[in-house]
């Protein structure tokens, strides 16, 4: 996607956004720009319309997801990202992926639904705790992208975690 | 005015369609209320029953009722189920009476003998003669807006549309059913908060989980499973009655003999709702009756397994909104099946509350389909519907595997782009499938098309890219659009459809039903062309009022004269052709406005606002969104 997110949203380019005051902007943005708004107009404003109300879609879509609002601020601070480009993680830190690991087995073994919201509910803490870490590191003048790029990894991860968990639930439920 | 080339007293009023797997209904709305208009039966819900005579005779409704037993293998009820379907489906085989014509991969067709329908006709004619009962009562027909299992995937999405099409229904939307069900509720209860649709129907299940925020209708997610409903519970029924009738082996399962028992069931079911215990007089195999008894406990017992797999589906779909049942402000009911005793004690058991069916549910999807069809038609701003995408869209890999490009619950319109290269010296075509679903396995998803790209450069493997460029519109349908990057050059994708009918074929079924054939359709493209004409000319129009200023002196001239051209056309041309390029040449002199003008909505949406409304709007919807925040939306 060519398109500055955050200019299609119209917030400032920060990483400690307001997901509430976003949500409310990509909704009035959709009631300008939703295609039921310009079903009586011709063919090519339609698709226009239709054009702009993807871009706000996919804005908004990559501004909800920590990982890929850091990705949108990298890029335009012209700092390549992806994985393999972030440095490797600590061990402190793959020990505990391992651990975290282990009690996934386990809970996909047993299909047990409360552990599995209890292991969603850590993993999730531990994600919040490496976002406000990203919005510190982001707002400090003197930031340091290896530092960003480090917890984008740890991020990426939990993600990936949470995902597999997600599909865990869906067949346990 | 243009649109005095109808009878000014009767303008085109739109209508919302409810095409249900057991019955359907058409609406519009009447002094702002929504109202069902009277079917061909003589009341608002026509029997989803097609019946085919020998002698080519069509019946709909419940004329074709009468002959559900007489006649089952021409008499086709729940066609829902067959969209966008193969004839060799799991779905397609299950407990029915049908013959196939085997072989069409791509389409479902009934072998009547001479005659062979597709599901996509079948559901035409359904829709014709619930048209012509709109066009009885309302005089003009404009467009129609249809509705849809929101877990319709693109192929029984195209199916639905083009069957729309099939019976001279100007389309102006497919709408998923429980988003038209919270359309019904919320302009009529004026609450905001978070709602849960719960729609079973006949041969369908969906969930919905959806927030009101003063006219924002937005879908937080979505899930279901659309081979799951009141059939469901009918068979579970008929199987037992058919052990009952000494009918156990295939070869004793007539059409007949299961399409009895079918119907059998059906009435014990309904009478379940009111009765702790029916008993129903059944054919024995070797003649004789034998009388059938089930309780209302036997019955809750053995739909326990359907209910348990809404059950899931309700909470896949809570975790996918990120909120738990008890956040949920409302429980909405829909589908007739919610009739059933037990199905509302389980909805109460699960989100916590007793569910709201104060709107009848069979008529709320009906009516929410007017309320929209009348909101689009008058081009009103008051309500906006935001929906989602109900399952992941991916492109196989190498390795069949599925390469996930736009997920499940992704707010639509959407679009997203992914890159391929090639992958041996001098490839000059490129193979792509796209499918929908969430298993891991492209074979285990359902295969939406399959696209050739061919023309690319030959260059060493690896070095061609290819940029495959997704849209899903806002009825949820899918193109596909593909550019090679090295030269830049928009290749030429060629669709195949996986299922369903291409455009081509729909046009031809179009004048083959005409009687004039090619003289028929022509006079049916000019009128459609007429009706697109004024409706644009209104909005150029209305757009000259309010942002004229946005135009120099010599482009408005070049506005005004398209404008004016394009009056003449449409008020006085013989050919559909005439028509259309008066548009066209009206739609480019318009381009750049259109474009000025939707800077000028988006600048009005970002900074129009003022301070207070902004921060009072954003305090209220601070409830359930600080939530989601807490919960991290993945």
């Amino acid at each position: 996607m060519t398109v500055n997110p955050f200019e299609a949203l119209g917030v400032e380019p920060t990483y400690a956004l307001d997901l509430a005051v976003l949500e409310q902007r990509h909704r009035d943005l959709s009631r300008a720009l939703h295609p039921d708004r310009h079903a009586a107009s011709g063919a090519a404003e339609r698709r226009m319309a239709l054009g702009r109300a993807i871009e706000v879609n996919e804005s908004y879509r990559i501004l909800r997801d920590p990982v890929r609002r850091a990705e949108a601020l990298l890029a335009l601070r012209g700092v390549a990202t992806g994985e393999g480009k972030e440095p490797p993680a600590s061990s402190a830190f793959l020990m505990e992926v391992m651990e975290r690991r282990e009690v996934l087995a386990d809970v996909r073994q047993n299909k047990s639904e409360v552990a599995l919201d209890r292991l969603i509910a850590e993993v999730r803490a531990q994600a919040n705790g490496v976002e406000a870490t990203l919005g510190r590191e982001f707002a400090s003048p003197s930031s340091n992208s290896t530092e960003i790029l480090k917890r984008m990894g740890e991020l990426r991860y939990y993600r990936r975690f949470l995902d597999e968990a997600a599909s865990i639930a869906d067949d346990i439920l | 005015m243009l649109l005095d080339i109808f009878d000014p007293k009767a303008p085109p009023q739109a209508i919302g369609i409810d095409l249900g797997t057991t019955n359907s209904i058409v609406a519009h709305v009447r002094d702002g209320r929504p109202v069902p208009l009277t079917t061909c039966d003589g009341s608002a819900l026509l029997p989803s029953v097609v019946h085919y005579g020998v002698e080519g005779s069509v019946l709909v409704g419940q004329n074709a009722v009468a002959y559900a037993t007489r006649d089952p293998e021409r008499t086709i009820s729940s066609v829902k189920r067959f969209m966008g379907r193969a004839a060799n489906d799991a779905e397609t085989t299950r407990l029915g009476a049908y013959k196939f014509v085997p072989g069409d991969a791509s389409v479902v067709r009934f072998d009547l003998g001479k005659l062979t329908p597709s599901a996509i006709e079948v559901s035409a004619e359904i829709l014709k003669s619930l048209r012509q009962s709109a066009v009885d009562q309302l005089m003009q027909v404009g467009g129609a807006v249809i509705t849809v299992p929101a877990y319709f995937d693109d192929a029984q999405r195209q199916a639905t549309r083009d069957a729309g099409r099939l019976a001279g229904l100007e389309v102006l939307r497919l709408l998923n059913e429980p988003t038209a069900a919270a359309l019904a509720y919320g302009l009529d209860k004026q609450e905001n908060g978070l709602f849960a649709v719960y729609d079973l129907g006949g041969g369908t299940f969906d969930v919905t989980i959806l927030l009101l925020d003063d006219g924002v209708f937005q879908v937080k997610s979505t899930g279901g499973d659309s081979a799951l409903g009141g059939d469901d519970m009918d068979r579970e029924i008929a199987e037992r009655m058919l052990i009952a009738m000494g009918a156990n082996s295939q070869q004793t399962r007539t059409a007949e003999v299961v399409s009895i028992a079918l119907e059998a069931a059906r009435r014990a079911k309904h009478a379940l709702t009111d009765a702790a215990e029916v008993s129903i007089e059944l054919p024995q195999k070797g003649g004789g009756d034998v009388l059938f008894s089930v309780t209302r406990a036997d019955f809750d017992a053995w739909i326990e397994p359907l209910l348990a797999r809404t059950g899931k589906a309700c909470r896949r779909a809570l975790r996918d909104a990120g909120v738990s049942g008890s956040e949920v402000h409302g429980v909405i009911l829909v589908g007739g099946s919610t009739r059933v005793p037990r199905v509302r004690s389980y909805v109460h058991e699960m989100f916590g509350k007793e569910p709201l069916s104060d709107i009848d549910p069979d008529l709320v999807v009906a009516y929410g389909a007017a309320i929209q069809a009348d909101l689009l038609s008058r081009s009103s701003d008051e309500v906006l519907l935001l929906d989602v995408l109900p399952l992941s869209l991916g492109i196989e890999t190498m390795g069949g595997g599925v390469d996930k490009i736009l997920p499940r619950n992704t707010g639509i319109p959407a679009g997203a782009k992914a890159t391929f290269t090639t992958y041996a010296d001098n490839q000059t075509g490129f193979d792509l499938h796209v499918v929908q679903g969430e298993r891991e396995i492209a074979s285990d998803c359902r295969s939406l098309a399959r696209f050739k790209l061919s023309g690319i450069p030959p260059l060493p493997a690896g070095f061609a890219r290819l940029e495959v460029n997704f849209h899903v519109d806002e009825n949820n349908l899918l193109s596909v659009r593909a550019v090679e990057l090295t030269t830049g050059i928009s290749q030429s994708v060629e669709v195949k459809p996986s299922y369903g009918l291409t455009d081509d074929e729909v046009e031809q079924m179009l004048i083959d039903a005409l009687d004039h054939g090619e003289s028929d359709f022509e006079l049916r493209r000019l009128r459609d062309a007429q009706v697109e004409a004024s409706r644009i000319l209104l909005a150029t129009e209305k757009a000259l009022d309010t942002d004229a200023d946005l135009l120099d002196e010599a482009e408005r001239a070049r506005v005004e004269q398209a404008l004016s051209a394009a009056r003449t056309a449409a008020a006085s041309a013989r050919t559909a052709s005439v028509v259309e390029n008066a548009i066209s040449a009206l739609d480019d002199a318009t381009h750049e406005w259109a474009g000025r003008r939707m800077n000028r909505a988006i600048q009005a949406a970002i900074a129009g606002k003022n301070l207070g409304t902004v921060e009072q709007s954003v305090a209220h919807a601070a409830g359930i969104e600080a939530h989601l925040a807490k919960h991290g939306e993945r």
